[in-house]
C-alpha cells in the first residue's frame, strides 16, 4: 500500500519547520514506520545538520532530478533508525533546480515503499513552496505565536487550499505558558480563532531544542517532558492515535483549552 | 587488482589510457563503471582516449567509443597514440598536470568550485561549501566543507590544509568522513590527505 506524503510548511521563517520535520519524523520511526524526509529547502540546507547527516551525503535531490545518480544512491539511512531516510536538499544550487513536476514524480516514488514522506519546505511563498507542496496529500503549518508568524500563516493556508491541498492543520509552535496566562502572548484559542483549522499540536519553548539543534540529535530521542512528548504525541496523532494535547503548567489554561476542543 | 582504466587531467582535457595487457571485457566493465560515477564531472573537456601500446579491433574501438559517450556533455572524443609518461611526485610540490587555479577568498556555504585542474585557496573552506579538483587541493586555511580532490579518478591527488576538518573528503572514488566526536582543538595543524593502499590516510604535514 502506498504510504502518505505530508509537506510541512510556515510562510514565515525560523518557526521551527525543520526542527518539527526532524522531530516528527524520527519519532514515527520510532513507532516502526517506515519514513523518508526530504529537504525542498534547495540552496539553503538545514535538515541534514538538525539531523546529524551532513558528514554523509553524496549525492541529492538535484542529482536524482538531473538524473546523475538513482533515488536510493540519494537517500541516506538514519544512523539511529534502519527504517528512516533522508533525501537532502543540494547546497549550490537554487530552488529552480527542481519543477514541480519533478518533485511530483519524486514523492511518488518514495509513497511506493515508504509508510510516510515528510518534505521540509522553504520559507516563503514562491517556487521552492510551490515544489515542495507539489507532491504533497496533506500540509501541516507551523506557526508561532506572534501576530507577523500567524499572518503568514494564514496566507499560506489560502495558497494551500488554491493547490487543492484541502484541511491544512496547525502546529503551534514555542509557545509560553507563563506568558500566555499573564495575557503578554497570543493564546492557542486566539490563533485557532484566526486560522480557524483544526489544531495538531502545542509545543512549549523549550531550551533544548537548541542543544539538540546543534549536535544533530532530535529531541524525541531523549525522554524529555516537554517538546519532546509534545512532538511524540504528534507524531501519534498523524499515524492515527486519538492523544490529548498535553497539559501546560497552567491548571485553568488547559481547562480552558480542553472547553475549545472538547476531546473525545 | 589493477583498474584496467586510468586517467589523467591534460591541458584542455582528460587522458584515458587503456591498459594494453587487460582482456577487453575488463576494460569495457570498468569504462562502463567509471562513466557512472563520473556523473557530468567531464562537462566541456575534451576527452583523449589513448590507444598508445594496445591493439583494438574497429568494431572494438567503435564500443569503446559508445561507452565514453555516456559521459555527459563531454566535447570532443579524440584518439591518440601519444605515450603519456606516468612520472608521479612523492613531495607536496604541485603536480604540473593541468592547470591549477588560485582562489583568494574564504568559500561560504553554498559556494562550489569545480575545476579539472588543481585547486589553491587562500582562505577557508566553511561548512556547506564544496570545492571539486581533477588535481590537487591545496587550502591556506580550515577544511570544514566538502572537498573532492582527483574527482576525474586519480588515485594520486590529494588534499593538503592547515587544518582538515572537513564535513565529508573525498579523494577518486574514496570518501572519508571525520569521527562522529566533536574535534574542539582549535589549533592549527597542517595536514594532508592521501590515497594509501586503497584508504584516505592523513597525516601530519611538517613545515
Amino acid at each position: 500500500m502506498a504510504g502518505k506524503a505530508l509537506v510541512i510548511t510556515s510562510g514565515k521563517g525560523g518557526v521551527g519547520k525543520t526542527t518539527t520535520v526532524a522531530n516528527i519524523g524520527t519519532a514515527l520511526a520510532m513507532m516502526d514506520h517506515r519514513v523518508c524526509l526530504i529537504d525542498a529547502d534547495i540552496g539553503l540546507r538545514n535538515l541534514d545538520v538538525v539531523m546529524g547527516l551532513e558528514n554523509r551525503i553524496v549525492y541529492d535531490i538535484v542529482d536524482v532530478v538531473e538524473d546523475n545518480c538513482r533515488l536510493e544512491q540519494a537517500l541516506i539511512r538514519d544512523k539511529r533508525h534502519k527504517n528512516l531516510f533522508l533525501l537532502p536538499a543540494a547546497q549550490t544550487r537554487d530552488k529552480t533546480a527542481v519543477q514541480p513536476e519533478q518533485m511530483k514524480t519524486l514523492v511518488n516514488e518514495l509513497k511506493e515503499d515508504m509508510d510516510y514522506v515528510i518534505i521540509d519546505s522553504p520559507a516563503g511563498i514562491e517556487q521552492g513552496f510551490k515544489n515542495a507542496i507539489a507532491g504533497a496529500d496533506f500540509a501541516l503549518i507551523v506557526t508561532t505565536p506572534e501576530v507577523s508568524a500567524v499572518r503568514d500563516a494564514d496566507r499560506i493556508i489560502g495558497l494551500l487550499e488554491a493547490e487543492g491541498i484541502k484541511d491544512p492543520e496547525v502546529i503551534i509552535n514555542r509557545i509560553n505558558p507563563e506568558m500566555v496566562s499573564r495575557g503578554d502572548m497570543m493564546s492557542i484559542e486566539d490563533i485557532i480563532e484566526i486560522l480557524a483549522v483544526k489544531l495538531k499540536g502545542i509545543v512549549p519553548e523549550d531550551q533544548i531544542i537548541v542543544v539538540s539543534s546543534n549536535r544533530g540529535e532530535p529531541v524525541v530521542l531523549k525522554d524529555n517532558p516537554k517538546a519532546g512528548t509534545a512532538f511524540k504525541n504528534i507524531a501519534r496523532r498523524i499515524s492515527g492515535q486519538e492523544v490529548n494535547f498535553i497539559s501546560l503548567e497552567d491548571k485553568s489554561f488547559f481547562t480552558k483549552l480542553k472547553k475549545i476542543f472538547s476531546f473525545s | 587488482m589493477k583498474s584496467p582504466i586510468t586517467f589523467k587531467v591534460a591541458k584542455d582535457g582528460i587522458v584515458l589510457s587503456l591498459d594494453p595487457e587487460a582482456n577487453f571485457k575488463r576494460i569495457k566493465d570498468a569504462l562502463r563503471d567509471h562513466v557512472e560515477s563520473a556523473t557530468n564531472f567531464y562537462a566541456g573537456a575534451d576527452l583523449y582516449i589513448n590507444i598508445a601500446e594496445s591493439s583494438f579491433k574497429i568494431d572494438q574501438l567503435n564500443e569503446i567509443v559508445n561507452i565514453a559517450r555516456g559521459y555527459k556533455d563531454v566535447k570532443n572524443i579524440i584518439f591518440t597514440s601519444d605515450v603519456i609518461n606516468r612520472e608521479t611526485t612523492d613531495t607536496l610540490e604541485i603536480s604540473n598536470e593541468g592547470e591549477t587555479y588560485l582562489i583568494n577568498r574564504t568559500l561560504r556555504s553554498g559556494q562550489k568550485i569545480k575545476k579539472a585542474g588543481n585547486v589553491v585557496i587562500i582562505g577557508d573552506i566553511n561548512p556547506g561549501a564544496e570545492v571539486v579538483a581533477g588535481g590537487d587541493i591545496v587550502v591556506f586555511g580550515k577544511i570544514r566543507g566538502v572537498v573532492h580532490a582527483g574527482a576525474g579518478g586519480s588515485d594520486k591527488a590529494s588534499v593538503t590544509a592547515l587544518k582538515l576538518d572537513p564535513t565529508q573528503l573525498r579523494i577518486s572514488k574514496k570518501i572519508a568522513r571525520p569521527p562522529e566526536e566533536n574535534s574542539k582543538n582549535k589549533k592549527l595543524q597542517p595536514e594532508r590527505a592521501f590515497i594509501q593502499e586503497g584508504n584516505i590516510m592523513v597525516e601530519k604535514f611538517e613545515i
